[in-house]
């Protein structure tokens, strides 16, 4: 593991501590209202200070986290089971159906997924986990075409034919050998970049308003358009979520490239 | 009665073209069986054949495979039904024979072991698989490596050609194979190591696995083998003792043998 690596392991578990924290406390984000102390400074009562509302900052950060902390591992979920299996059987067995499934995953894959998503909000409601499923049905093909590439290339290698001649099954050599061993740092990298692609489109939305998580539930993405441009305001207000946004993402990205096979010298 | 595995009328087809016309070959336990030929006259469709694994491409339109283990019988060949058979239906007639009695050293041995696991996982599957006892690193002994904990925590990419060949020996020990289909296990060593490999493929004969040898090298066949099967665009040429390659009558064998000559200088 690289210094990159360590950095986006420890940024992504502080975060999901975070979640956690939220998840247990007993922190009330519409009863904390109190303009007495509204944009105030970091302080020890306060760590990131207060927004112009005198809502604590810190609170809502940790808060906000459970406006994608779900819906990012729904997309995961909801991405890898159809696109893992379909592409893994497709790239073993080939056959019409794998060029149909193919076929279907390119037409998929024209459409753009930002589109997709919000299709799929504001048809079926405008829900944070509609928006993760969405998200992980319209990567799906991605990472189904990816398994697929690496699975049909990897079956044709001698080390297959090796393990056919040792006595192994299709069913073991396909899940165990090629999918476990072969294909699981790709799917996890594929899987980080869809959890970031989903905080990001979350944030966005939110930020934007209209659709995503709205006031007074906090999202980072609703934080920051809350914040930014306040007169006097609490710069923390605005440069946390900022921050958090960032700091996520890259987290994501750099514990995704850490995870390579290592086949070559 | 004694193991033993025989191939007959073999047949292999590729569209309209004949890759294997009418092979046939028998070898018994502890014995060596060499299937010399140039390169495509052959040789590792033949070998995969004795597995039912011909590959995507050609079809094996006809072939009688007896295999003799232990007073059972196995003809995974019989009754199939209509040519060319599907490779699914192949795997259901090869479960329990495929690694369990016939064993296969790939030609390419690094590249048929799996690229992300190590040595002794690999070894330890085949451990699991074949039921035997005892660790890894006695198995690794066992097929030449002084030192196994060296070799054990290594990757395939890590190894040279010819600790990639000794790694899937153990395998193929470790699985207990009674019968080894070694595909050119020379190719590509250097001469120290091409004698150790070849002296382990010796010992294991000895032990009573019947070893098919499939190579090019003539001067190792008479070293090793008993007899030799000359392949030669997909037919039999000649079938021979080993000892009396030297006096091949068919003019196809007789150049192969000059090149081999010619090649060692002159000494075989």
């Amino acid at each position: 593991m690289n210094a990159g690596a360590r950095f986006g392991a420890a940024v992504l578990a502080m975060v999901l501590a975070g979640w956690a924290l939220a998840s247990i406390s007993s922190y009330d984000v519409i009863a904390d209202v109190d303009p007495s102390r509204a944009s105030l400074g970091p302080s020890l009562d306060h760590w990131l200070g207060t927004d112009h509302l005198g809502r604590d900052v810190a609170w809502r950060l940790l808060k906000a986290s459970q406006a994608f902390m779900g819906p990012g591992l729904l997309a995961c979920t909801v991405s890898s089971l159809p696109g893992v299996a379909a592409g893994a059987l497709a790239g073993f067995f080939g056959g019409p159906i794998a060029y149909a499934l193919r076929y279907l995953a390119t037409v998929i894959a024209t459409l753009p997924r930002f589109v997709l998503v919000l299709l799929a909000i504001t048809i079926y409601g405008d829900n944070m986990w509609i928006l993760g499923a969405a998200a992980g049905l319209a990567y799906a093909p991605t990472l189904a075409e990816a398994v697929y590439n690496r699975i049909d290339s990897l079956k044709r290698d001698e080390f297959v034919l090796a393990a056919r001649a040792h006595g192994l099954g299709s069913w073991r050599i396909l899940w165990y050998h090629l999918l476990w061993i072969n294909c699981r740092y790709l799917v996890g990298r594929h899987a980080l970049y869809l959890f970031s692609y989903t905080l990001l489109l979350e944030t966005t939305l939110s930020y934007i308003g209209g659709f995503g998580v709205k006031e007074p539930t906090p999202s980072w993405g609703n934080m920051l358009a809350f914040e930014f441009g306040q007169r006097d305001g609490n710069p923390w207000g605005a440069w946390a979520p900022a921050l958090a946004i960032w700091l996520t993402i890259l987290a994501c990205n750099l514990l995704a490239n850490s995870l390579v096979e290592k086949r070559r010298a | 009665m004694p193991d033993r595995l025989e191939m007959r009328r073999l047949e292999v087809r590729a569209r309209d073209r004949m890759l294997l016309d009418g092979v046939h070959m028998s070898v018994e336990a502890g014995e060596i069986l060499a299937l010399v030929g140039e390169s495509g006259s052959g040789k590792t469709l033949t070998a995969r054949s004795l597995l039912g694994l011909p590959g995507p491409r050609p079809g094996i339109v006809s072939a009688e495979l007896l295999i003799q283990v232990d007073g059972c019988c196995h003809r995974p060949y019989a009754g199939l039904g209509p040519a060319p058979w599907s490779s699914k239906l192949l795997d259901k007639r090869f479960k329990g024979i495929r690694g369990a009695v016939v064993g296969y050293l790939p030609q390419d041995a690094r590249g048929g072991l799996d690229p992300l696991w190590t040595v002794q996982r690999l070894v330890a599957e085949s451990i699991t698989l074949g039921g035997t006892s005892g660790e890894p690193a006695d198995w690794l002994r066992r097929a030449g490596f002084d030192h196994p904990a060296v070799v054990q925590p290594l990757y395939p990419h890590q190894l040279s050609g010819g600790m990639a060949q000794r790694v899937s020996l153990a395998m193929t020990m470790a699985r207990g194979s009674r019968f080894i289909v070694a595909d050119e296990p020379s190719t590509g060593l250097d001469p120290t190591v091409r004698n150790g490999i070849l002296a382990e493929i010796r010992k294991l004969a000895d032990d009573g696995v019947g070893v098919i040898l499939i190579t090019h090298d003539l001067r190792l066949v008479s070293r090793l083998a008993r007899r030799v099967v000359i392949l030669h665009q997909g037919k039999v040429l000649e079938e021979m003792a080993a000892r009396e390659l030297s006096s091949a009558t068919s003019t196809r064998a007789r150049e192969m043998l000059l090149a081999t000559a010619r090649i060692s200088g002159g000494s075989r």
